[in-house]
């Protein structure tokens, strides 16, 4: 990484942009994410949030923004998007917003949104080469509604709306979409995965991100007190173990040149991180079921070892 | 009927609470309905449950607004006016506080009997969470006086069963189930059966704003919503010991809610008022600068 203000976590910009008192769970794993992309625009930004969780975070009539939100429907947000950066657009030429004060547009919106609903909305976007940023907050299923399956529930895991485990051992028996590389295939300026739990390269990625002008993508890890069934106070703990057991790859794509941030020396067996949350519960009680938890390293394993071999990367993988 | 409303915040098993005592009730030979209304699902938010209770087939539904008896979960809801946990309780019923004193009862409601236990304190003893759907279920069955012990014990085991708890918890909560109702008076309940609710609809009373007030108080008031006070969530409250303290920053930056800040001798203060007490700082802080004790509050 060449030039960055962001070395440590001591170069944290201290101003806050979002107030406290919101009504979101505790332990909640994405507002330290909206929390530091704010910071990282200095609070000049204009969000634009499709159904979700985050539809909460701004009840009348209170609201934890200085800055501007919009809500929209759940397949819109990039529409939302478009409309608003068009209408800066046309009121900086016609001199109306003096153009230091233009702001950014931010597509704030869950899996849900970015997977599913709004998919074909933000491929749209892409294509066109919208101006704007997209932030997911990727906890892996509708958790607003009681956490049922997404496009972005990983395999294994128990969500409302799979079978119950006791009928069907696995949970859920599809595997998570690789929306990076969904994404990645429309060869924007800049798509990313980040996570809560490694802030120095979260905020260094929004920085590298803002060099370049067009779609900008950000995947964030996000857990999920309520729907992952662990503690509260586990959320940034849990980001942690899925970076370091290689569950959730920390990555960079320019111009669909794929780079990997941060590569763990060596992965942690990933039952630890199964073992840290109840919807994974089923793989351990009332019998440990060994083939899903071995198919789950395996697929990791999997990954990494491609990576390493077109990245020349320095990790050790145990050999298949 | 017998109607009982159970108040309590998401996560502290409000539902599954008035489920056990349906299903204790219908054991008991009554007919007996349950259900819970929550808006979006998130932890901490006023949650309220319903369960009647009758020897003659229901023919009610939906939200009760004159309950006989009233179980109130967490005290701190007693003062939140989207709750309202005591509004509508008849005369000579009964309202059940989790508190950890004593207190008497609030103005106005000189004419329920109020009966206040810790179970938090106890559940945090015997099963290590705060998580009290089966105590407040056995304190409620116990204060309806038709429900024997046998029948909560075993809805309190059939209806855990059904999440799928591991057998030591669900021993765990049988056994704290059975511990409460053993202390838990059954107080003489003496309510009318209720006539039809006749509701007094006061006209709206519309006060003239000016545009200005509207903008600026309203609408555009940046970052307001730290007047919601989120901070009655806690269960547990972080508490930064200064010696240690280095002023890393750690904690500052993994706290979802942005409420911790630092002081002008570099030391993290948190704020209070809006501290919904996950604890990520305690978990994260390099320096184990970060204590927790048991929130007690005392109803005002």
């Amino acid at each position: 990484m060449s030039e960055t203000r962001y070395k440590t976590l001591r170069d944290v910009p201290l101003q806050e942009y979002l107030a406290p008192g919101n009504p979101l769970c505790a332990g909640c794993g994405a507002t330290p994410v909206l929390r530091m992309f704010l910071k990282a625009l200095e609070g000049r930004a204009v969000f634009v949030n499709a159904a979700g969780c985050f539809t909460l975070l701004h009840v009348y009539p209170y609201t934890p923004f200085k800055s501007s939100w919009m809500y929209t429907a759940f397949a819109s947000a990039p529409a939302g998007a478009q409309g608003i950066r068009d209408a800066l657009d046309i009121l900086i030429e016609k001199g109306k917003v003096p153009p230091e004060e233009d702001v950014k547009v931010v597509c704030f919106t869950g899996d849900g949104a970015a997977y599913d609903i709004g998919l074909q909305s933000t491929s749209g976007a892409i294509e066109r080469g919208l101006d704007f940023y997209y932030l997911v907050y990727d906890n892996e299923a509708y958790s607003n509604t009681g956490f049922q399956k997404s496009g972005a529930t990983p395999y294994a895991a128990a969500t409302a709306t799979t079978l119950p485990t006791k009928l069907q051992k696995e949970g859920h028996t599809g595997s998570k979409k690789d929306l990076f590389e969904i994404w990645r295939s429309h060869k924007p300026p800049y798509v990313a995965t980040i996570a809560p739990s490694h802030i120095v390269d979260m905020l260094r990625k929004i920085e590298k991100a803002s060099k370049y002008r067009g779609p900008k993508l950000f995947i964030s890890f996000t857990p999920c007190p309520t729907g992952w069934y662990h503690d509260t106070s586990e959320s940034i703990r849990i980001s942690k173990l899925a970076v370091e057991c290689g569950v959730w790859p920390l990555k960079e794509a320019i111009f669909g040149e794929v780079k990997h941030t941060y590569v763990p020396r060596v992965l942690k067996p990933v039952e630890e991180y199964l073992k840290t949350q109840g919807r994974y519960k089923h793989l351990f009680h009332p019998q440990r079921q060994e083939h899903i938890i071995k198919t789950i390293q395996e697929n990791i394993y999997q990954y990494w070892r491609r990576v390493a071999e077109t990245e020349k990367l320095d990790i050790i993988i145990p050999p298949a | 009927m017998l109607k009982i409303r159970f108040h309590g915040r998401g996560g502290q098993g409000v539902k599954t609470s008035s489920r056990i005592l349906g299903r204790a009730a219908f054991l008991d030979g009554f007919i007996a309905q349950d259900s819970p209304i929550y808006g979006a699902e998130r932890r901490g938010a006023p949650v309220v449950s319903f369960t009647r209770i009758s020897k003659t087939p229901i023919t009610e539904r939906g939200f009760i607004f004159d309950p006989d008896i009233v179980i109130v979960m967490d005290e701190t809801l007693l003062n939140d006016w989207l709750a309202r946990p005591l509004e509508g309780v008849k005369k000579g019923g009964a309202v059940f506080v989790n508190a950890v004193s004593g207190f008497p009862p609030p103005a106005g409601h000189d004419d329920k009997v109020f009966i206040t236990y810790d179970l938090t304190g106890m559940a945090l003893e015997i099963i290590g969470k705060p998580i009290i759907s089966s105590p407040a279920a056995a304190a409620a069955a116990k204060i309806t006086g038709l429900i024997s012990k046998s029948s909560i014990l075993e809805a309190t085991a059939e209806e855990l069963a059904e999440l799928d708890l591991k057998d030591e918890l669900l021993e765990k909560n049988i056994q704290l189930a059975a511990e409460v109702y053993d202390v838990i008076p059954t107080p003489a309940i003496n309510t009318q059966e209720s006539e039809p609710i006749t509701r007094e609809v006061s006209p709206l009373e519309y006060e003239p704003v000016t545009h200005e007030e509207v903008i600026h108080l309203d609408i555009s008031n940046l970052g307001n919503s730290a007047l919601r006070r989120t901070g009655n969530w806690r269960i547990f409250k972080p508490i930064v010991d200064p010696q240690k303290c280095t002023g890393c920053l750690v904690c500052i930056i993994y706290c979802p809610d942005s409420c911790i800040t630092l002081d002008e001798n570099n030391k993290a203060v948190i704020d209070y008022d809006n501290c919904k007490g996950c604890m990520i700082c305690l978990r994260e802080c390099p320096l184990r600068a970060i204590s927790s004790v048991r929130e007690v509050r005392v109803y005002a």
